[in-house]
């Protein structure tokens, strides 16, 4: 078989392809958060990371395994990786909130610096390969229990960053809802 | 004119037709307004067959001068395809004029990088150099357009459906050149004699096609361009896009730090 041929032919099919999964896939616009829904459900999560963290604790679950009936241990455990991947899952609803906050501003500037948004896409890239991977493993009991139990850990370091990181937030997301509204209601073209 | 296989005349009259239809759409619904480039490109598809009717009609097809003209025409046209679809995402994107500036690098560097690849992968084909120019320039151009319409799907910018059709028709078309040419150089020339027949019967095919879904599209109303009239203003953006890639930056740290955590042994 003829290298050029297949290299040719290959490009050609992929291009198809790609064409194809831009004119049919349509935009999935309500699993990207509106911006002029609610703060307070948007953060929703964050406001349960106290229980989380108390959920997580590595002294709960050493008392448990020491004092705690046969098998009250491991159930916990299996707790524990539901309440691990609830808490990546809002870690992606906060990504693509504010990726879908990045985007509306970008739209509606009249200059846009290429290096900013190619940031963007690499973040964009970087946390969905990343996050498919660590819900793979968790989904798939393949992550390992220290992991699940330093998560606490993780959670507190982030509680203080995320509070401060929505607070600064809270006028960007003011400005970008006010001026949501007549940008998504605009005439097609 | 006689050598022609019935049904690749066929195609070329249905195909002659169907632009006189579109060109009739595009003059008596008032879209020529919007779209000079673009009607001007099927004139200049026009034109083209009426004059290859005729040189073809009078000298032998095989001739050296027959090939220079077709292939000069066919120039020509590729050039007014290119203005043509810079004229469609110009309409689409006139509201986003940041998006719009990132979309002209974007094809700028596209172009630049396809073009190196095809030069890369077209040395020592000498013999074929027409038809190797013709596919590099269908490779840059579905690639340009695809890269163009990635980031129209990146950022959410709404497309008029008629837009969208256009885009992709001419995208279509250069993806199954692209196909043809690769398969008319590498295959069919080899196996058969009709070789240029079928290759003709195949791109027709898909012109005819592409026309055809032109100008249904072209039946409805073309959508009034839309001013920036939310724009931020000019500091907005350099105020604000930091904050949001620090913060999402910032998650993305967090989520890389969970996965530093959950190698074995750490």
């Amino acid at each position: 078989m003829n290298y050029y041929l297949l290299f040719f032919a290959g490009i050609g099919v992929a291009l198809l392809a790609v064409l194809a999964w831009l004119s049919f896939s349509g935009i999935h616009r309500a699993a990207r958060g509106d911006l002029g829904s609610r703060p307070e459900r948007e953060y929703r999560h964050i406001s349960y990371l106290p229980q989380i963290k108390q959920s997580l604790g590595q002294a709960d679950y050493e008392y448990l395994l020491a004092r705690g009936p046969a098998g009250l241990a491991k159930r916990v455990q299996k707790e524990r990786r539901r309440i691990a991947l609830h808490y990546l899952t809002a870690l992606r609803t906060e990504f693509e909130r504010l990726q879908h906050m990045a985007r509306v501003v970008t739209s509606m500037s009249p200059e846009v610096a290429v290096a900013q948004e190619l940031q963007g896409l690499r973040l964009n890239v970087e946390f969905s390969i990343r996050y498919r991977i660590i819900y793979l493993r968790l989904v798939s009991d393949i992550a390992p229990v220290s992991a699940i139990n330093n998560l606490s850990n993780l959670i507190s370091s982030l509680t203080v960053r995320m509070e401060t990181a929505i607070s600064s937030l809270g006028e960007s997301a003011a400005l970008a809802a006010e001026l949501g509204s007549p940008h998504n209601g605009m005439n097609p073209g | 004119m006689e050598s022609l296989h019935a049904f690749v005349k066929s195609l070329w009259a249905a195909s002659f037709v169907l632009q006189v239809v579109i060109l009739c759409l595009l003059v008596f619904r008032g879209h020529f307004r919007s779209l000079p480039f673009f009607t001007s490109y099927i004139a200049l598809n026009l034109c083209q067959a009426v004059l290859l009717y005729a040189i073809y009609k009078r000298y032998d097809q095989q001739s050296d001068f027959v090939h220079t003209f077709a292939w000069q025409a066919e120039a020509i046209t590729l050039i007014a395809k290119a203005f043509a679809t810079i004229e469609v995402l110009r309409r689409v994107l006139i509201a986003y004029r940041g998006i719009w500036g990132l979309a002209w690098r974007l094809v700028t560097f596209t172009c630049m990088a396809t073009l190196l690849g095809v030069v890369i992968a077209a040395r020592g084909q000498g013999d074929w150099a027409t038809m190797e120019a013709d596919r590099g320039y269908h490779l840059i151009f579905a690639t340009a357009v695809l890269a163009c319409l990635a980031l129209i799907r990146y950022y959410r910018i709404p497309v008029a459906p008629t837009y969208q059709i256009m885009l992709a028709g001419f995208c279509f078309y250069s993806c199954m050149k692209i196909l043809a040419n690769t398969a008319l150089q590498e295959f069919l020339y080899q196996r058969f004699t009709t070789s240029g027949e079928i290759w003709q019967t195949f791109s027709m095919s898909v012109y005819v096609v592409v026309l055809v879904v032109w100008a249904v599209a072209l039946l409805r109303p073309l959508p009034a361009p839309a001013p920036q009239d939310a724009a931020l203003p000019p500091f907005g953006y350099p105020q604000t896009a930091p904050e949001l890639h620090y913060q999402l930056q910032a998650i993305n740290k967090q989520l890389m730090n969970f996965w530093k955590m959950e190698e074995p042994g750490s």
